[in-house]
């Protein structure tokens, strides 16, 4: 098959997941959670699985079901499967946030709300792993970008056990009491399988083939890519063995995590290079705005590690935990994810509407739908809030951090405005607009 | 081939650029996406190509050309063939749209 078609539930998963966004953003602002409270506290334990779940991987799931078939040009194998694993990711959540609200006092819930919510949980990304694996094992030998796609699988499916395990635990069952130092070693397995191998780890791989297509970079050497899969695969492995292995108290922790962060190091570095290659290959030299803040967003990962060395060298790492998982979610993930959304939401909305009629009316471009210089402002202010935000955090000025993070929703809400204005053709202007035959296509369904 | 059949190939060309590249906002003959263009007794065989291989785009284009060149009077038939062999380079666009993209000057 040489084209693929449009996912149909694409465009809710993107809606879902901004609405989960915005309801994070806005309870760090009204001062809910980290910092003004314990950062493995049950607050805490809310934004982050908001955020990662909610918004990062709800989003991510939405957008490889249009891309994994893309990277391999191969179909979707179940597209029926995309909705119900939608309906469980987010109810799987609502009850895993309400289980954290009961842990946290905030009102008095039954115990097995953490379990039954890790279970949907786990039933969705179940659904998600099964329909992008089977695609991607229709595909063998994977192309590279979709290996790390299949590296990110894996380490999902590795999250979602932890995760079950620990709502085991923390919900007081009794299969639960028979791991008393779980949660200990559990959770930086459970993190660097989640933030690392899911999150950044399938970023990673999706931004290869996604920055080499926008920017019309060759990107056809097989060797492209392989020095930051091979270094990400050793941190990942490290990191995931040395945590089951610290799990049986047969060593330490802190030697595996050392040991995994520097390999870490050495994938993002390679990364870093490859992306700076691929940029310098380029045979387009104007770039659009989704590609440019792609590019600022990978800065700021960049940033991240950095700043992760510079606190390790000087052992004050882990009182800045929190200011280093802030700027990968935001600066990092967020910032890339928005950039992207900037330029699949138009893209798809232009194939849903002019595909049909192409080649019997005049239609207008992808770039008719957006208005960059509109949208540029957004984007400057989601960037400016991120890491002013990150530098409150780091001198511990918790209200500052409070306002940077206003402004970062802000700039949420400006940018989701664009996308709707996307959906809605509102930029394209004239009879292009709705050409004979063209139909307007739904806010959060397409037609495929 | 003859006088005729030439003239139909040079209409086919021309009627085939209706179809835009979304992505790009050129029309496709201009991007270089048309390989060939033949008339075989009424039937037009046309090859062409896409940036990307699997790109969601990609079917969409083949339909737009199919349905444009079927509008060309003389053309009983359209047969399009999507290939990506040679792979489409930059190189492969018209000098004038090439500069007005913003491209490299590419070998």
């Amino acid at each position: 098959m040489i084209g693929t078609s449009l996912c149909r539930w694409a465009n809710s998963y993107f809606a879902v997941a901004i609405l989960w966004l915005l309801l994070a953003e806005g309870l760090i602002v009204v001062g809910f959670g980290f910092p003004n409270s314990d950062i493995g506290g049950p607050d805490t334990l809310v934004i982050v699985h908001i955020v990662c779940i909610g918004w990062v991987s709800t989003v991510l799931c939405g957008a490889l079901f249009q891309f994994v078939p893309v990277l391999v040009a191969r179909p979707l194998y179940a597209e029926r499967l995309t909705l119900p694993a939608l309906a469980l990711l987010t109810l799987g959540l609502t009850v895993l946030l309400a289980g954290f609200l009961a842990l946290g006092g905030h009102f008095n819930g039954p115990p097995w709300l953490l379990p039954f919510g890790a279970s949907l949980l786990i039933a969705g990304f179940a659904l998600v792993v099964a329909n992008l694996g089977m695609t991607l094992w229709s595909a063998r030998p994977l192309p590279g970008p979709a290996r790390f796609v299949a590296g990110g699988l894996a380490c999902v499916c590795v999250t979602a056990v932890f995760g079950g395990m620990f709502s085991l635990v923390l919900s007081g069952t009794a299969i639960g009491a028979q791991w008393p130092d779980l949660l200990e070693s559990g959770v930086p397995i459970h993190a660097i399988a989640g933030l690392g191998g899911w999150l950044t780890f399938t970023a990673m791989g999706v931004s290869y083939r996604l920055l080499a297509m926008f920017m019309l970079a060759p990107d056809g050497d097989a060797r492209l890519g392989r020095p930051a899969w091979l270094a990400g695969v050793a941190a990942l492995t490290i990191g995931l063995v040395g945590g089951v292995l610290a799990l049986w108290r047969m060593t330490g922790l802190n030697p595996a995590l050392l040991l995994a962060g520097a390999s870490a190091l050495l994938s993002l570095a390679a990364y870093g290079r490859d992306v700076l290659g691929l940029y310098e290959a380029r045979k387009r030299r104007t770039l659009e705005l989704n590609t440019r803040m792609s590019l600022v967003a990978v800065a700021s990962l960049v940033a991240a590690a950095l700043l992760a060395a510079a606190l390790l060298a000087t052992s004050s790492f882990p009182l800045h935990v929190g200011t280093i998982a802030f700027l990968v979610a935001f600066g990092w993930l967020t910032g890339l994810v928005l950039a992207n959304l900037y330029k699949i939401v138009p893209f798809l909305t232009w194939l849903e509407t002019y595909g049909p009629v192409m080649g019997r009316v005049p239609t207008p471009r992808v770039q008719d739908l957006v208005a960059e210089r509109r949208a540029l402002k957004w984007f400057v202010l989601f960037f400016a809030g991120s890491w002013a935000a990150t530098l409150m955090l780091l001198i511990d000025a918790a209200f500052g951090f409070r306002v940077a993070v206003a402004v970062v929703m802000l700039a949420t809400l400006g940018l989701s405005e664009e996308f709707i204005r996307a959906r809605r053709l509102a930029d394209v202007t004239g009879p292009l607009r709705l050409p004979a035959g063209a139909a307007a296509p739904h806010l959060l369904v397409s037609r495929n | 081939m003859t006088i005729d059949e030439d003239d139909l190939v040079a209409q086919i060309t021309q009627a085939l650029k209706v179809v835009v590249d979304p992505e790009l906002g050129h029309n496709i003959v201009d991007l270089g996406f048309i390989y060939d263009v033949s008339i075989d007794d009424g039937a037009a065989h046309i090859t062409m190509t896409a940036t990307t291989r699997g790109c969601p785009a990609a079917s969409f284009l083949k339909e737009g050309v199919a349905n444009s060149a079927c509008l060309v009077p003389g053309v009983e038939s359209v047969d399009v063939t999507m290939t990506f062999e040679p792979a489409w380079q930059p190189s492969m666009i018209s000098p004038g749209v090439r500069s007005s993209l913003g491209f490299a000057e590419v070998n």
